[in-house]
């Protein structure tokens, strides 16, 4: 939102503040400035200026231009602009102003240049140089002066309707200062209501008000009125429509004008009927439907409520008489339209902050004054139309100064700087031994301010919390456990780096061919009904889609890495929150080699993280390579896998894979158990080699010797491997012994006995 | 005369000795005079034949030899020795200067590392830590935080709406909800966590990243608290004294509402690019609890009150590292990712 400091400054009595200044303060008290900004500083030099003679140049549409300007004396100087002739009063911009030089143009030379509305900045008129029908060379611009633009965050004003124009503004330029705001005339005709309002739904249209005028004149609107407009971002359009939007950018109030000739009888204000449509003041016809609120004559919509109004009823040259609208619109009714017909509008935007009742005959009254100057001779016809529904006034908000203090913590905070505060923002206050009785002016209490909470920001802020001494809290000092899963996370995380490992974040989005080449069913997934990017459609079921991009693009650059994810997977429960998942994924990548030291690694990885974790074969995934994957087991629990990524999933080398459910996980960690005592009597051992198919799992006959070994095993070791391809020979160790002796040569022979009888009767062979 | 043949053995076994150039004809030399079949030991044995005045006699000079013969061989054994041992260490010179082979150290993502100081800062301050899920309901992240449908705030956060009905949270605010009707007052609580949305992503704009929620109720929590909290907290986080200052800013969820803007680390508030010149960076939104929200967490706002902020992670780990494109934190480039 652009505010003007000159238009500020015309509503406060005696403010003096370099506007740099003003929006320092205007940040610190009230809303965040973003920029100020001088606007029209061309207009302390620009002047008025006569041409004397102007004589076209041969073989151009350019004219010479003698030119009296008064200040700088008589200039030559080049124009193209049709209208240039001998005798006009136009405008005279000296060189150094709007990026004007001394040039020569057609070998002509040229002082200055001669100046279209629009390239003074007043208006978008550029048909030819600036016209004016009275003045003095040299003198000023009349009506057109510089100014600076402080320009406010829109987000910073959301709660705050009044804001939302030049007066509710100064309100608080005058809070903060302490000089006087100046009243604003609220004086409106008497007389009977000129046209018929009927509001079918006074939630929402709380009040329409308007009025008639007659012998109108339809003309460009006085430079002043222009200048301002274009200052804060409003295009002049014509003189009434621009009186309007004064009155918006002044009251906060949105205004329409219609062509009262062109409307059919009296105004309702009601929801559109199906199949209904309204051709608006933008050219484009919206379909409407009964969620749509429109402005309606007896042939119907002359205007979608609080947003736009129609064509057909616009403000032409050949109007006349015109009927001047300033209704209140539900805040929540017109930012669903607005959404719905993707038209956002100086109107609309104010209207969803919830603009107070009240101000729409304000307004009104207003306009009155203005409409006066600048369409002369125009003609009130009898009073204001004016339909409202009076909702029961906000009781007034009680609270105690000693409460007051202790939200702000300031205890020296005295009931009559509360009072002095909440008066200067046009709060009502009544007071007596520190209870405070206050009520809410109108332009406050559509939402922004209803209970006591809400005062301690209007007293914080004019204080300046920057006067409120910093106070430690007074706690009691304890310390709160590290909740165990982020213990654990974070003991996981060391543990990875130290081993080599670097983390990465990845998004938790997917998209779906990233789902699919993962073999991951799209219905599993929750989808994204609004993204507004590729690659932003399904929440990850799994961390493996991103994880194969991290492999792809870090391969072009390394020729190996080691990386890992902590993330997690979301899965979709129906009505319920999805459950999430933490997994861990953990990449060892080699672009040479045959990958079985990564696997390995990231299996030695899984021992560390998983402590007592066993591999299953498992049926590889598609992008799984075949014959490189595996379940990881711990304690007879599936957690997770490990595999080799299929060569046709990375682009280059081999990238293994570790992927882990830590919910799981840590779920079985093991307990601290009980010191076992050392044992005192010497152990013996004795390796066993067993001869078996190719293939056949050195797991599998490791589990198969444990139980045969009985209760004296101690330790079964897998030493080594001799494969070819007619068979397997695998070496294992085999430590037994007692706790209470030392086993006899016969015990130990037995159970190496007992052992070879037993993988036999399997139909292994044990070579002795 | 034995006499004689024992002087010369002896003097001919020093020459020899004396002559040698490895530890092996050392040996061959002590056994051949020394060894138990040696020539000293054939002389003891023709001892026998001797007087016993002879014997005496003979068998002083006998051990002199074999003493001083043993004495020379001992030392030059020990000066092979030494010169073996010297070769092998001069042998086994190795580089160090070489990379150890297998992984070097990986790295913590910068996001860990920074949430993790802030975690434990907080914790010593007697903070509790909560975790939030990604996807919130509508009620948490928008209703229960004092934004009702078609309230304008809700403008302000572009949502990621999802096919479930709910949507990915917006901030972590709606752990506050969570942390209220968890821990109940009074209550010390931080959440970090990741965040999200729906804009386009450029290298100052992401649809993903992390914040950290935190809140406080108690007695009479007061504005004088939070300022006297942020600034220590800020301290902490930059490691040195830092300068805040509160202004208005608008958040449903909290009123009075502020923005905190920490004086511009750079310039020291004489203003600088990086504060627009105004010599202020904006930082964080805080403000006391509304009662609305207390109320909706079980709290009743008569009796508690309580402070709550929002600190970006993200903007945060930009800020320390000089980060100057936000696409890099979810990149997965180690290029990037391994230099913290
Ligand atoms: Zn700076």
């Amino acid at each position: 939102m652009k505010f003007s400091s000159s238009w500020l400054a015309e509503h406060i009595d005696g403010l003096n503040l370099a506007p740099a200044e003003l929006g320092s303060l205007i940040t610190i008290k009230t809303a965040e400035c973003e920029g100020v900004e001088p606007h029209g500083a061309h207009f302390d030099h620009v002047v008025i200026a006569r041409v004397l003679t102007s004589e076209p140049i041969p073989g151009t549409h350019l004219a010479v231009a003698s030119v009296d300007t008064g200040r700088y004396g008589i200039k030559q100087v080049v124009c193209g602009a049709p209208n240039c002739r001998a005798n006009l009063l136009t405008a005279y911009v000296p060189p150094g102003q709007l990026g004007v030089t001394n040039a020569k143009l057609r070998g002509v030379d040229s002082a200055g240049m001669l100046a279209s509305s629009k390239e003074l900045g007043i208006s978008a008129e550029d048909e030819g140089i600036i016209e004016f029908a009275a003045g003095n060379p040299g003198d000023a611009i009349p009506g057109c002066s510089s100014d600076t633009i402080i320009e406010i965050d829109n987000k910073s004003l959301t709660h705050r309707p009044d804001l939302w124009g030049h007066h509710g503004m100064a309100r608080e330029v005058s809070a903060i200062t302490g000089r006087p705001l100046r009243p604003v005339a609220a004086e409106l005709p008497s007389g009977p209501a000129p046209i018929a309002v009927t509001i079918a739904d006074a939630k929402l249209c709380p009040r329409f008000s308007a009025l008639r005028f007659e012998n109108v004149t339809v003309q460009p609107s006085p430079l002043w009125l222009q200048q301002r407009l274009e200052s804060v971002g409003l295009n002049p359009i014509n003189n009434i429509v621009d009186v309007t939007n004064f009155v918006m950018a002044d009251l906060a109030q949105p205004m329409h004008a219609y062509d009262a000739a062109k409307l059919n009888g009296g105004i309702t204000v009601r929801p559109a009927t199906d199949g209904e449509s309204c051709p608006a003041l933008n050219g484009t016809t919206y379909s409407l439907d009964p969620t749509v609120l429109v402005i309606a004559d007896e042939s119907g919509p002359v205007g979608i409520a609080g947003i736009i109004g129609g064509g057909p009823s616009a403000i032409s040259a050949s109007t006349t008489t015109i009927l001047l609208e300033a209704a209140n619109f539900h805040a929540a009714s017109i930012r669903k339209t607005s959404t719905k017909l993707k038209l956002r509008t100086d109107a609309s935007m104010r209207f969803e902050k919830s603009q107070d009742p009240a101000n729409t005959v304000r307004a009104l009254a207003r306009a009155v004054a203005l409409l006066e100057e600048v369409s002369p001779g125009i003609r009130l016809v009898g009073g204001v139309a004016d339909v409202y529904y009076s909702l029961p006034p906000l009781a007034p908000i009680e609270f105690t100064l000693a409460w007051m203090q202790r939200k702000l913590g300031k205890a020296d905070l005295t009931a009559a700087e509360v009072t002095a505060i909440l008066t200067s923002l046009a709060f009502g206050v009544t007071e007596a031994a520190g209870q405070f009785t206050v009520t809410v002016p109108s332009w406050r209490a559509t939402k922004d301010v209803s209970i006591k909470d809400d005062l301690v920001e209007e007293v914080g802020r004019m204080i300046g919390y920057g006067n409120l001494t910093p106070l430690p809290p007074l706690v009691p000092n304890t310390v709160p456990p590290l909740p165990p899963e982020r213990a654990y996370l974070r003991g996981l995380r060391q543990l990875l780096t130290a081993q080599g490992y670097t983390e990465v974040y990845n998004y938790s989005f997917v998209n779906e061919a990233q789902a699919v080449e993962l073999g991951l069913p799209i219905p599993d997934h929750v989808r994204v009904v609004n993204p507004i990017a590729q690659g932003q459609e399904l929440l990850r079921t799994s961390l493996l889609p991103h994880i194969k991009r991290n492999i792809n693009d870090n391969a072009r650059e390394f020729e190996s890495f080691r990386l890992f994810e902590i993330g997690k997977e979301i899965h979709d429960r129906g009505r319920e929150l999805p459950e999430e998942i933490p997994h861990l994924a953990a990449v060892s990548f080699a672009k040479h080699g045959d990958g079985t030291a990564s696997l390995f690694e990231l299996k030695r990885l899984a021992g560390t993280i998983a402590v007592g974790c066993t591999l299953e074969p498992a049926t590889a995934h598609a992008y799984e390579h075949p014959f490189r994957s595996a379940i990881v087991i711990l304690r007879n629990e599936p957690i997770g896998r490990l595999f080799e990524f299929h060569p046709s999933a990375v682009e280059t080398g081999r990238a293994a894979v570790l992927y882990l459910d830590l919910v799981k996980l840590q779920a079985l960690r093991p307990e601290t158990g009980k010191y076992r005592p050392l044992r005192r009597f010497p152990t013996s051992a004795f390796d066993l080699t067993v001869v078996a198919e190719p293939r056949e799992l050195a797991g599998r006959v490791l589990h198969l010797i444990e139980p045969l070994a009985g209760p004296q095993a101690l330790k079964v070791q897998y030493l080594y491997d001799y494969t070819s391809e007619k068979g397997r020979s695998m070496t294992y160790r085999i430590t037994v012994g007692a706790a209470d002796r030392t086993l006899t040569s016969d015990e130990v022979t037995a159970t190496r006995a007992a052992i070879i009888a037993g993988l036999e009767a399997t139909g292994l062979t044990v070579q002795s | 005369m034995i006499e004689t043949l024992l002087s010369d053995l002896a003097a001919a076994t020093q020459a020899r000795i004396a002559a040698v150039t490895t530890a092996d004809e050392l040996e061959t030399i002590r056994v051949e005079v020394l060894g138990r079949k040696g020539k000293l030991a054939e002389v003891s044995k023709d001892m026998g034949k001797l007087s016993p005045e002879q014997r005496g006699v003979v068998g002083k000079l006998l051990n002199a030899a074999k003493q001083s013969l043993e004495e020379t061989l001992t030392t030059r054994q020990n000066a092979f020795a030494a010169a073996a041992l010297a070769a092998r260490l001069e042998r086994e010179w190795l580089d160090l200067t070489v990379p150890a082979p297998g992984p070097g150290l990986g790295s913590l993502h910068p996001l860990t590392q920074i949430q993790a100081e802030i975690e434990d800062l907080f914790v010593s301050l007697g903070f509790t830590v909560l975790d939030g899920p990604e996807v919130e309901t509508e009620f948490n992240n928008f209703d229960a935080l004092n934004i009702p449908p078609d309230h304008p705030a809700r403008d302000m956060q572009d949502t990621f709406w999802l096919s479930n009905g709910h949507l990915l949270r917006t901030h972590t605010s709606p752990v506050q909800v969570r942390g209220m009707k968890k821990l109940g007052p009074p209550l010390r609580m931080i959440a970090p966590g990741r965040v999200f949305r729906n804009e386009e992503v450029d290298a100052s704009h992401e649809h993903t990243f992390y914040q950290l929620e935190g809140m406080m109720v108690d007695k009479d929590v007061s504005v004088a608290h939070l300022i006297y909290f942020m600034k220590t907290l800020l301290s902490a986080i930059f490691k040195r004294d830092v300068t805040v200052r509160l202004r208005p800013g608008y958040f449903p969820f909290v009123e009075p509402g502020f923005e905190l803007d920490i004086q511009c680390l750079i310039c020291n508030g004489t203003g600088c690019p990086v504060c627009k010149h105004s010599g202020w960076v904006e930082l964080l939104p805080c403000g006391l609890v509304h009662p609305n929200v207390l109320r909706l967490g079980g709290i009743d706002p008569e009796e508690y009150s309580g402070f709550a902020f929002g600190l970006g992670l993200t903007r945060l780990v930009m800020m320390r590292y000089a980060i100057d494109d936000i696409r890099q934190l979810q990149g997965g480039d180690l290029r990037f990712l391994t230099q913290f």
